[in-house]
């Protein structure tokens, strides 16, 4: 976390700089069934966050020994376009995405019902347009949303949400500033129906009492961006829409 | 080669699970035995090694003088990142930074960073100009089990112990790194069903995803990282945290006593 104490993220009305409350969510619009070249795809605008999801497969599992003899394996690939933020980003892979597809990836693992094709290999591909902090999370609902567009079976869908701190106060949901001079920072992959978590992570200063609050709220969007998710789906395959 | 199906070990782990026992006959929230040592090698501005259970590991500090990034003109820079050589077990091969050694890196880079330990500020010698560049090396010897916990701590205890190197850049006296807090990593991995604190690499075989807890000296949480496949529930880390504060208070307690010898 940037950790500027003298930026002020919070108006003297006690609503954020772009007017939301502390407990509300950025508009987040879904469309299933984006890219026809996939097998599954989803394109998912959270706040300016644009991110594209492609599924491929599942297919042969290549090279050999990336096998599994019981499951399948995920390869995800998370990647930022150059364009994607106000200073360019030089194409390719670095540090920060290889960890990000990695923990993706077993996340991903943990929801998709492996067993069902063993050997063979699922490719998600993550491609974030634009980039306006939480890109981890909104790539996640965006592959979760490719992953049942391609009709791979899952035990639920994974929704990807994140709460953070800023000014000593627990919010739901930073956006770029609230990222770059807040305090705290707490991604999660959430399962809406168990009530589980496949995806965890976090940086900054939270005390366990923030840290109970900050997951409180990233539960209640869950549920709400939950709700968006299987609309987009319902749209594909029942309105006839695409 | 490593068993490519540990069928039968997972089937061990969850019958001894349900007797709540482990596989070395340790408790549920045991550790193994662990020594630091500290200003362990002599080229290293600040180092430490780490000897738990037969885990192995090494960190290293080193300085450089380097000019500051433009939007950050008075601070200097942190990183800390670590190898996994072939050297640390059968299963390591040569090659490129491999994703679990880059998370390793970044997940304990992030516990030191996001504590505020290091004041950056503090790491500038002409603003503009010349600031130095702490770098954490933490290498991996053997990997028994753990390496995560391990080289947070190795992290820790060399930083703790660094002095600037500042004769012999030509920039004053050579004086103690200033370290203001001891973050602290604990590990928990889903063994037969249920968390573990501190696992051997035979339950890390036989076992499902992990949770890295970094707390700081105030028993707030700096980094939180969960890896491998697998889900938990918010009760499941309830649990773990409450064990995280004092297994963290007892290895911060190995690091002061390590300093006050």
């Amino acid at each position: 976390m940037g950790g500027y104490g003298d930026v002020k993220l919070l108006r003297e009305d006690g609503l954020r700089l772009d007017g939301r409350k502390i407990d509300e969510m950025r508009p987040i619009e879904i469309e299933a069934g984006y890219l026809p070249a996939a097998d599954g795809s989803a394109w998912v605008k959270h706040g300016l966050n644009v991110a594209v999801a492609a599924v491929y497969g599942p297919m042969e599992a290549h090279p050999r020994k990336i096998q599994r003899q019981d499951r399948c394996v995920i390869d995800v690939r998370y990647n930022m376009a150059p364009f994607s933020t106000s200073d360019r980003i030089r194409p390719g892979y670095n540090r920060r995405s290889r960890e990000i597809s990695k923990v993706t990836a077993e996340a991903l693992e943990s929801v998709v019902i492996c067993e069902r094709y063993p050997r063979s290999k699922i490719r998600v591909e993550i491609e974030i347009l634009s980039a306006e902090a939480g890109t981890r999370c909104v790539g996640i609902t965006a592959a979760a949303v490719a992953l049942a567009d391609a009709g791979i079976p899952m035990r639920d869908l994974l929704v990807g949400v994140a709460s953070g701190k800023v000014e000593d106060t627990v919010v739901l949901d930073l956006d770029k500033a609230e990222d770059n001079y807040g305090q705290a920072d707490l991604p999660v992959g959430i399962l809406p129906n168990t009530g589980e978590i496949a995806f965890l992570q976090m940086d900054g200063d939270l005390s366990p009492d923030e840290f109970n609050l900050a997951m409180e709220y990233n539960f209640k969007a869950a549920a709400e961006i939950h709700d968006i998710m299987v609309d987009a789906l319902k749209r594909r395959y029942e309105g006839g829409e695409n | 080669m490593v068993a490519l199906v540990p069928t039968l070990l997972r089937q061990e782990l969850a019958r001894l699970a349900e007797n709540d026992a482990r596989i070395d006959g340790r408790g549920r929230w045991e550790a193994r035995d662990i020594t630091l040592e500290t200003d362990c090698l002599y080229n290293g501005e600040g180092s430490a090694k780490v000897v738990w259970g037969d885990t192995i590991v090494y960190a290293g500090v080193k300085f450089e003088m380097r000019t500051p990034w433009p939007d950050r003109p008075n601070q200097g820079s942190l990183m800390c990142g670590a190898e996994l050589r072939p050297v640390a077990g059968r299963k390591y091969e040569p090659g490129p930074p491999s994703p679990e050694s880059i998370e390793l890196g970044r997940v304990v880079d992030r516990g030191i960073r996001e504590s505020g330990c290091i004041d950056m500020e503090s790491l500038c010698i002409v603003p503009g100009e010349k600031v130095w560049g702490v770098m954490i090396d933490i290498h991996v010897l053997s990997d028994q089990g753990n390496i995560f916990d391990a080289c947070a701590l190795a992290a820790i205890a060399a930083l703790r112990t660094a002095t600037v190197p500042a004769e012999r850049f030509d920039v004053g006296e050579d004086h103690t790194l200033k370290v203001n807090g001891t973050p602290i990593m604990a590990s928990f991995t889903r063994v037969g069903g249920r968390y573990v604190f501190d696992p051997t690499e035979e339950e890390e075989l036989g076992g499902d995803e992990r949770i890295h807890i970094t707390l700081g000296d105030e028993g707030h949480l700096h980094s939180l990282q969960k890896g491998l496949k697998g889900v938990f529930t918010p009760e499941e880390f309830a649990e773990i945290f409450d064990v995280a504060q004092s297994r963290c208070a007892d290895l911060r307690k190995l690091v002061a006593n390590q300093e006050g010898n």
